[in-house]
């Protein structure tokens, strides 16, 4: 029985050293949310630990050129709390703020959850919605990559060996982005279906997130919204096709047939959120701690709209 | 309360199992099956190394069977009946080098053909678990228990009352139904922990058990030892609910304690849990027949009820599941017939109602159907057939101090439902406690107070709290005054067990003669034993079921999201009857507690298997409830009476909640028929209406 070692580098640069030298033997720790219960049932006995907690420099939220900068160290919860994100980015904060408890937030790291690449997360989606990057640094120097090229499937993503993730950018959203977390189970669970919607650049981006290998976009569906208004319709359609072309896979909290049918609701739910169409909304939220969850006019009438345009 | 004041389970003073140590102890870890159904051909423990012992069939070739209702259990497994099942054990100085050793243990395996549903493993053909089950049987000890010989069932309870195919004659609405449970998980904080330590041929273990005495007995029978050369002690547990029942992790322990000469001490792991003692599993078919006017003329039961690989309490279970499934109406003919049936899955035992929630989920979402074929409301069709003061039960026992109609219209009420019933949903249950058994306590005189000696345990139900203040009512003393030794059968007088919601209830009335016995000793010893009397007979269902009954009922209110399924649950209401109050406060948590379990078991919880292998072995894939899927409202209430006696209420409350969340959604004409009620299933019963229509 050999005991664990452990590396605490206290600058960025001294952990890029770090990783350089050691590669894939030493496993990088952020949080330890998800690594902690791999090792707890076994799946994972790392020799070496390259811890990140002491690396300052992983630790900023600040916005550069009008992006949000989230140091790979950021916690869910600071994501969560901060007042700038709340006030600029308020998807992003909920999509950060809605993962499991608090007591999980508080540990979970944005660089984590990118890296662990877990398919029923929820923050990715949402960041590939926004349009995001991920700062990968290594020897040679840093590269930024897209969410959609970062996540490579079942928790594998395009991070080196030699490489660590510092950084994720996000552009400036435009208003009304929406995070939408189905659960099947518990208020804790991790999503059944996620669905992330925005508009950056007069482009929608619709994300579907836990229903397959790595978080959905399709462009080519998503071009539809070009060639109308955002309306009932419109949103109806992008959900149909979204739930025709995926392939969910089948886990506890859902079927495949039981998820497609679930992304063809919660699409068009998103989308009639982006376009203000009214309705249907589902206010999900807590006030002064009991939960409200009220949706206009009692029991659900499909297709009922707001009117005016 | 510690001297600061504060509750030693937040200063940390409190001790549990898992903080157990003896000088010199080992550390055990266990080699277990990784197939469902497996002989054991041969057994390598040579690579465990020099520092380790190893266990292995050769060591435990003189101990014996055991078991608490049939003896069918073996200290190690020759042959692996469930995933999971222990073969060989190691001890090694820490945790962790004895998880290694135990990694090292190379076991050969010949698989036999397994069986992992209730229905199936009774049908001609099916793989036998134990094909001396009858011998085995013969051998129990606690309960009559009738196996059928050459099949998996180890047990068949039946009832009989009136003449059944003559009551469906009279009927003139018959409704009949199926619906199924799975298996869940206790999961409490602590997991199974124990210390187990030889001296000069004695042997100690120190343990999270409800069942100090029993396990006392069961270890006899293994080892072959006269019970007082055993001596169980016992710790506060961090919780429980059924799962430190009977033998389960000590048996192992004691005999690695014998071979290392050493202390020994283990700690399950989680995963462990979910592969050591679940939920039964259930199948239960419901016929009910009527008149047109609602009166109830006819009902039969047929349970399949999975005990998994060992009977363990199956028996017990299956038989108060059987007459629970009754509920508490004026019938006059019934037929229950349940089956307490092996299959090779984890050894399924105790849980919180143990049984009465399976067949109290079928029994109550049957009335509702039965009331819609009446056209009466689910409410006044269970009002019209209520058993009230001086009726006759099925078992034939006269009915005292009888509640149901109170519980029931408390619930009704709670979510108004009279007014509009729409949404809503109602359950009323009757459920007993163990009968025959017996208490008993002792009371000393001690320099500032009085110290109470028993065998009940405290597992965060309020045991201790509950007894000090009837302590202190009946000696004059502050609650505070009274100590609570830790339960020790070397010196606590004896108990059955600490189970079935009885202890506040038995206990009582124990001290109360204790202190009655002490008043006469000049003021220094007392000591008090309470016996109830009766059993049913197995074969016809007659006789004494409970010698006092919980009674209880659950209303809620949910909204569908008709588009996901996605089921909202506004409100539950729980309601108790619980005779005279001891403990206010701790009462108010019981119940919040099993109604928030019964949460979980209604929406969420279910162990997966594939192959019999557990597939959510964990409590990320394994959903608990959580502080947020409280409902929106969240409401009980305890129903006391004047002059009335302790009732037990630590699982009253549980088993009505699928049901009325079933019933709830029933009225909104979604039927399911099999927990839990997930989203998909909710959103199945909506295509099913749209089906219909
Ligand atoms: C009970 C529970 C419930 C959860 N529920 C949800 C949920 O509802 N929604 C959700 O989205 N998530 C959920 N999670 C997942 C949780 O958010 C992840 O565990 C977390 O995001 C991982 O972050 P971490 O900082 O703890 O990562 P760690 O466990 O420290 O690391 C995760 C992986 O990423 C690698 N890594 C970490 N940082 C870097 C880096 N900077 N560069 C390169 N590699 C790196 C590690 O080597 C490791 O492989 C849940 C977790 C738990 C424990």
């Amino acid at each position: 029985m050999s005991a664990v070692q452990w590396l605490e580098p206290r600058s960025l640069a001294e952990a890029g050293e770090v990783r350089a030298q050691r590669g894939a033997e030493a496993t990088v720790l952020a949080g330890g949310s998800f690594l902690g219960i791999l090792m707890n049932q076994g799946f994972l006995s790392p020799t070496c630990l390259l811890s990140l907690r002491a690396v300052g420099e992983l630790r900023g939220i600040t916005v550069r050129d009008g992006e949000l900068c989230l140091g790979a160290m950021v916690t869910h919860r600071q994501v969560e709390r901060d007042e700038t994100v709340r006030r600029d980015w308020p998807a992003l904060a909920r999509a950060f703020g809605i993962v499991a408890s608090p007591r999980v937030r508080n540990q979970a790291t944005v660089g984590g959850v990118l890296a662990d690449a877990d398919y029923a997360s929820d923050p990715p989606a949402m960041l590939g919605a926004l349009g995001a990057r991920a700062v990968l640094r290594g020897p040679t120097g840093e590269r930024e990559v897209a969410i959609d090229e970062l996540i490579l499937g079942f928790y594998q993503t395009c991070i080196a060996d030699d490489e660590l993730l510092t950084e994720v950018r996000v552009p400036p959203a435009e208003p009304g982005a929406v995070y939408r977390k189905f659960r099947s189970r518990s208020s804790e669970d991790r999503p059944c279906v996620a669905v992330a919607a925005a508009r950056s650049g007069g482009a929608l981006r619709v994300v579907v997130g836990a229903c397959a290998e790595m978080p959905q976009h399709y462009p080519d569906i998503c071009a539809l919204a070009a060639e109308g208004p955002l309306d009932g319709a419109m949103a109806r359609e992008i959900a149909r096709r979204y739930a025709e072309r995926l392939q969910p896979l089948t886990d506890a909290r859902g079927s495949a047939g039981y998820r497609r049918r679930i992304v063809a609701v919660e699409v068009r739910r998103a989308l009639e959120e982006l376009g203000g169409v009214g309705g249907e909304t589902l206010v999900r939220g807590r006030q002064g701690g009991t939960l409200v969850r009220g949706r206009r006019g009692g029991t659900l009438v499909r297709g009922r709209r707001r009117a005016g345009p | 309360m510690s001297a600061s004041g504060l509750d030693a389970r937040v200063t940390g003073q409190l001790r549990y199992a898992v903080d157990a140590e003896r000088p010199g102890m080992l550390h055990a870890a266990f080699v277990r099956s990784p197939h469902a159904h497996a002989r054991v051909v041969s057994i390598d423990a040579t690579a465990v190394g020099a520092d380790c012992v190893a266990l292995t069939g050769e060591d435990v070739a003189d101990l014996r069977r055991y078991g608490c209702q049939v003896r069918d259990e073996h200290v190690l497994a020759a042959v692996a009946r469930h995933v999971g099942d222990v073969v060989a054990a190691v001890a090694a100085p820490t945790p962790r080098a004895a998880r290694e050793a135990a990694d090292r243990v190379e076991v050969r395996y010949e698989e036999l053909p397994a069986v992992y549903d209730p229905v199936e493993a009774v049908e001609p053909g099916a793989p036998l678990l134990h094909p001396d089950g009858a011998h085995s049987a013969g051998e129990a000890v606690s309960i009559g228990v009738r196996p059928l010989a050459g099949t998996n069932a180890c047990h068949r309870f039946r009832l009989v009352h009136g003449d059944v195919a003559a009551g469906f004659g009279d009927a003139e609405v018959v409704v009949q139904r199926a619906y199924r449970t799975p298996s869940a998980a206790h999961a409490p904080m602590e997991p199974h922990a124990a210390v187990a330590e030889w001296e000069d041929e004695r042997l100690t273990i120190w343990t999270g058990t409800q069942t100090p005495f029993n396990l006392r007995a069961d270890l006899a029978v293994a080892f072959g030892l006269d019970e007082e050369r055993i001596r169980i002690v016992g710790g506060t547990m961090g919780g429980s609910f059924g799962a430190k029942t009977f033998v389960r992790q000590e048996a192992v322990l004691a005999a690695l304690a014998r071979k290392a000469g050493r202390p020994v001490k283990v700690v399950l792991d989680r995963a462990e849990e979910f592969v050591t003692l679940n939920r039964h599993p259930s199948v239960i078919r419901v016929r009910l027949g009527a008149r047109r006017d609602g009166s109830l003329v006819a009902k039969e039961l047929d349970c399949w009820v999975d005990t998994g690989a060992y009977a363990d309490c199956g028996p017990g279970v299956a038989t108060k599941l059987g007459y629970a499934g009754v509920g508490p109406y004026r019938i006059p003919h019934v037929r229950v017939d349940a089956l307490a049936i092996y299959t090779n899955l984890p050894p399924n035992g105790a849980y919180r109602g143990y049984g009465a929630m399976q067949s109290i989920w079928a029994s109550e979402r049957t009335m509702d159907v039965l009331a819609a074929e009446v056209d009466l409301s689910p409410l006044e069709l269970r009002r019209r057939n209520l058993l009230r003061d001086g009726d006759r039960f099925a078992t034939g026992e006269v009915m005292h101090d009888v509640q149901f109609e109170r519980c029931l219209q408390a619930a009704a009420d709670a979510v108004d439902y009279e007014r509009d019933p729409r949404g809503k949903g109602l359950c009323v249950l009757l459920k007993g406690m163990q009968t025959p058994s017996r208490a008993a306590i002792s009371v000393q005189r001690a320099p500032v107070g009085y110290v109470i000696h028993t065998a009940a345990t405290e597992m965060g139900q309020g045991m201790r709290r509950s007894l000090q203040l009837l302590g202190a009512e009946l000696l004059g003393c502050e609650p505070g005054q009274i100590e609570i030794a830790a339960p020790d059968t070397d010196t606590s007088p004896y108990d059955t067990r600490t189970t079935s919601s009885r202890t506040t209830h038995m206990m009582g009335r124990a001290l109360e003669e204790a202190v009655r016995d002490l008043r006469t000793n000049s003021n220094e010893r007392g000591y008090g034993e309470i016996r109830n009397e009766g059993g049913l007979d197995p074969d016809s269902g007659q006789g004494i079921a409970s010698t006092h009954w919980h009674q209880g009922a659950a209303a809620a209110r949910v909204t569908v999201d008709e588009e996901t399924g996605k089921l909202t649950v506004d409100h539950l209401h729980g309601v108790a009857y619980a005779g005279r109050i001891v403990n206010p406060e701790g009462a108010a948590l019981q119940n919040e507690g099993a109604l928030l379990m019964g949460l979980g078991t209604t929406l969420f919880e279910a162990i997966e298997f594939a192959d019999g292998q557990v597939a959510n072995a964990n409590l990320s894939d394994y959903n608990l409830p959580a502080t947020g899927d409280l409902p929106t409202r969240f409401t009980h209430e305890i129903i006391e009476r004047e002059g009335a006696d302790v009732h037990g209420l630590g699982e009253t409350v549980l088993p009505p909640v699928p049901a009325a969340i079933g019933n709830a959604l029933f009225s909104l004409g979604l039927d399911v028929a099999e927990l839990p009620i997930s989203a998909e299933r909710v959103l199945a019963a909506v295509d099913a209406r749209r089906e219909r229509s």
